[in-house]
């Protein structure tokens, strides 16, 4: 098992049982999402690197880094579509990996740019997801017809999702990922090409969501909207955390952006060269 | 100051040629290196061999030729619209008029491999030509030239088609049925040809021949000065005018939109039925089989080789094959169907995020299979055998039947998840609608082992049936129920255990596993021998060792192509066993090889 090869190194981790309600699911005392030691290359490329974070049950959590920073292989080796090379992924205290189906039950998921049942109308992705997942079809038909409303996906009734716009595609993803009422949401890039007026319309139901008691996790490279949605922050920078916490205390005095750009080492370009562009 | 002129035609042409080659430069890496070494072996051979015939056989050099052009028609189809590494959506924002672009387009498509080899082969004019004195090598020189530039433009021009009109599924399935005939001209248009050569018209045959674009060098070569002049001018003409019809085509395809293949004109959908498990999932497979044009092309190619091939013997009034139509029609499906997953691309995510869903979509996905193809195969068995009054066939068609849709379903699934090609996702594919963006190489030794595999699965319903016919039924309702329900098992086990390597495989491509045979590891040699190895060990194998066995064993007496049936009956049984050594030799070779030279110990080399 690659999470007993992790050097701990001089920590020690407890994995004590999680604490269970009466029907023996975990209870909110654990973190929503817990990532110890998360480690993957791909060929001589270190995409992550030891990367440690704890995402507090009902919290709006907003995971930022620049470009290839290692956001998306951090969330895909958290939520079970990515096997890491070390380390090991909680979701409520459920082990990802020992744990797959119990831990994938209590999460819904939006990943970045992959491929949906193409070849089915909007209506017809969240009828045969919800059916495939085992629940009830008069439940089914209830929530799909809801979600397809409140995003706005009503009009495209005969359209295949083949032939969605990119904010369309992200919206009957966001759908997918809510459909059977999970407790945490793990978003990637949900708000990339979409417009404005759907833009508020997620950040509406990701409120929503979050004020009921579910937990959120989304990634971006929008400061900004981190800052107006998240109440807590990691910053990832070459696949390392470089820091995470309540959103306060990340960004201190000044703007998130401006802790941002210190925090990554990074220099703003642009001002040179490019004379003959003003003609 | 903005720039507003686009290089002069020659400079275009020379960018676009540089820009061919260094894309040709970076894929020579890995599995498709081994891929482009192969056919260019392969091609080097078959170039060989045609100036062979130019200077042995010269009678059949205009046939010889005109394989060479059914390859540029049927090549582009069989491999979904063609390797186009310089795509014109590429060059949509230059701004220039599309016939200025076509031109140097073309240009880069002459920079690979391909034109090269078949520019070799077409030195065979000629050498034709030397028979004729001086003058017949020059005009077969300029007539390589012409003829090479037509094939080239011809493939080219059907290409675009494709790519405009293949918008419905009349026409995909149109595509599918010419695919599907030219399959079966190619493995058995010897019997029509046969019949007619008993009526004499083999001067028909030769001026046919002499017609196409292909034979056109040859036609020159033999004219008249003044005549052999005029057909080279012709032929000029009828490139500027390929050429025009292109960079009209091209024109309008940069144009319009296409997205993956999406028939047009829908009604409001089939709501879904209420229910869970595998049929939900064979529920969604069956409108994917409905909705996307490649499945819809794939079938019909599928079905139309099955109909055709039988037709075609019947010429020779040969009805054999006439009851073992659906059984063909199954095999066909089946090897069309093998990369199930690859073809959906990443939204094997849901599957694998829905917990226990694993097994509903690999029993759903064989369901609607058997749905798809199942009844089609039936009543063509049905219709075939009592058409056909070959009463000896029953047992066989009813024992194979079962057995052989059973295995379909059980294989197509197991290789669907052991030996995925991955391929570019649906959304993301461009302008070919009949294209899935996987590795056609890859794809075609899928479908040849699933040629192999599904067959054999019914083996043991035909030792049966030797037996006695009527235990044959309950061997072929058992295995093939068995091989359904075990490899769908192991194919679902698999996809729980593995999903996301399949998933991780379809979004980054291959992961370099020192501990995992591939081809790609061996010396070049060992990698293109056991490429041939797999592409052609069948021949041996099946056509030539299994099929004149069982026909011996049945007594059949029709020796068709079937090597060891034209030989004496004494050398017969011999050269069936050496062809059923030989094709199993190539196998272990290619399949054994690669093994070996990546044990552990030579596998730290790398």
């Amino acid at each position: 098992m690659p999470e007993s090869t992790i050097p701990l190194s001089g920590r020690t981790i407890h994995h004590p049982l999680p604490p269970r309600d009466s029907q023996g699911m975990p209870t909110h005392r654990e973190p929503a999402l817990r990532t110890i030691g998360l480690r993957k290359a791909f060929g001589d490329h270190k995409a992550v690197d030891d990367i440690h974070l704890t995402v507090p049950a009902g919290s709006f959590y907003g995971l930022v880094g620049p470009n290839g920073a290692g956001k998306t292989t951090t969330l895909a080796m958290a939520v079970g579509l990515l096997r890491p090379d070390a380390g090991s992924a909680e979701i409520f205290g459920v082990d990802v990996w020992r744990d797959t189906v119990r831990a994938k039950g209590l999460i819904g998921v939006l990943p970045d740019g992959n491929a949906m049942p193409e070849r089915l109308t909007g209506r017809e992705v969240l009828t045969y997801l919800g059916l495939l997942r085992g629940m009830p079809p008069a439940v089914v038909a209830e929530r799909t017809d809801e979600l397809l409303q409140v995003l706005e996906l009503d009009s495209a009734e005969r359209t295949l999702v083949i032939e969605y716009s990119t904010g369309m595609r992200k919206k009957i993803g966001l759908a997918v990922a809510l459909l059977h009422a999970p407790r945490l949401l793990v978003l990637d890039e949900p708000f990339e090409a979409v417009d404005p007026v759907s833009a508020a319309t997620i950040k509406t139901i990701l409120r929503r969501f979050a004020a009921n008691g579910g937990s959120v996790i989304i990634s971006s490279h929008v400061m900004a909207l981190v800052e107006q949605l998240c109440d807590h922050v990691g910053v990832i920078s070459d696949g390392r955390v470089v820091a995470a916490g309540p959103l306060a205390d990340v960004r201190g005095a000044g703007t998130l952006e401006d802790a941002f750009v210190g925090l990554v080492g990074a220099r703003t370009g642009g001002t040179e060269g490019l004379a003959w562009l003003t003609s | 100051m903005a720039h507003l002129l686009t290089p002069g035609p020659t400079a275009l042409a020379q960018h676009m040629i540089r820009m061919r080659l260094a894309v040709m430069r970076n894929s020579l890496r890995g599995d498709q290196a081994t891929n482009l070494y192969t056919g260019v072996s392969l091609g080097l051979i078959l170039a060989f061999g045609t100036i062979a015939v130019a200077v042995l056989w010269p009678a059949y050099l205009p046939i010889t030729l005109a394989v060479w052009l059914s390859g540029w028609i049927f090549g582009p189809i069989f491999i979904g619209g063609g390797n186009e590494a310089l795509r014109p959506e590429y060059f949509s924002m230059l701004p220039a008029r599309p016939g200025r672009i076509a031109p140097a387009l073309l240009a880069g498509a002459f920079a690979g491999p391909a034109p090269a080899v078949n520019l070799l082969a077409l030195l065979s004019l000629p050498v034709y030509g030397w028979r004729f004195g001086p003058a017949g090598v020059l005009i077969g020189l300029a007539a390589a030239l012409t003829t090479l530039v037509t094939m080239v433009m011809i493939s080219r021009v059907i290409v675009a088609l494709i790519g405009l009109f293949v918008r419905s599924r009349a026409t995909a399935a149109a595509v599918g049925i010419v695919t599907g005939t030219a399959i079966a001209l190619c493995s058995n248009g010897w019997a029509p040809v046969a019949a007619m050569g008993a009526t004499d018209t083999a001067a028909w045959s030769e001026i046919l021949v002499r017609v196409l674009p292909s034979g056109w060098g040859v036609a020159a070569i033999e004219a008249s000065w003044p005549l052999a002049l005029a057909i080279l001018a012709a032929n000029a003409g009828v490139i500027v005018l390929l050429l025009a019809a292109w960079a009209g085509l091209l024109a309008r395809r940069v144009v319009s939109a296409a997205r993956g293949g999406v028939p047009p004109r829908r009604g409001t959908p089939r709501p879904f039925p209420g229910a869970g498990g595998a049929r939900i999932a064979a529920a969604r497979e069956l409108r994917a089989w409905w909705r996307d044009l490649v499945r819809i092309q794939l079938l019909a190619t599928a079905f139309s080789y099955a109909i055709v091939t039988p037709l075609l013997l019947l010429a020779l009034d040969i009805w054999v094959m006439v009851p073992f139509t659906g059984l063909i029609a199954i095999v066909m499906a089946a090897a069309s169907s093998a990369n199930l997953y690859g073809a959906d691309g990443t939204a094997l995510w849901l599957t694998l995020m829905i917990p226990g869903a694993e097994r509903a979509d690999v029993r759903g996905r064989q369901r609607a299979w058997l749905l798809v193809v199942g009844p089609a195969a039936v009543i063509l068995s049905l219709i075939g055998t009592l058409v056909s009054g070959q009463t000896w066939a029953w047992p066989w068609v009813l024992g194979l039947l079962p057995a052989l849709l059973g295995g379909g379903a059980g294989i197509i699934v197991l290789l669907a998840v052991t030996s995925l090609v991955p391929g570019t996702d649906p959304h993301k594919r461009g302008g070919n609608p009949l294209s899935t963006g996987a590795d056609e190489s890859a794809e075609t030794s899928l479908a040849w082992l699933v040629l192999l595999a599904v067959p054999a699965t019914a083996l043991p319903a035909a030792g049966a049936i030797l037996l006695h016919p009527w235990a044959g039924i309950a061997t072929g309702v058992l295995t093939g129920a068995l091989c359904a329900w075990g490899f769908g098992r192991i194919a679902y086990r698999r996809l729980e255990n593995h999903g996301i390597d399949l998933l991780n495989l379809m979004k980054h491509g291959p992961a370099p596993q020192p501990d995992k045979p591939t081809t790609a590891d061996l010396p070049i040699p060992h990698r293109i021998g056991v490429t041939i190895s797999y592409l052609i060990a069948w021949l041996p194998l099946f056509p030539q060792g299994v099929v004149p066995m069982v026909m011996k064993i049945i007594g059949i007496d029709d020796r068709g192509w079937f090597l060891a049936l034209h030989l004496p009956p004494v050398w017969q049984w011999p050269t069936v066993i050496f062809m059923i050594a030989l094709g199993l030799l190539m196998y272990g070779y290619a399949i054994l090889l690669p093994m070996r030279l990546n044990s552990p110990s030579s596998a730290e080399t790398r």
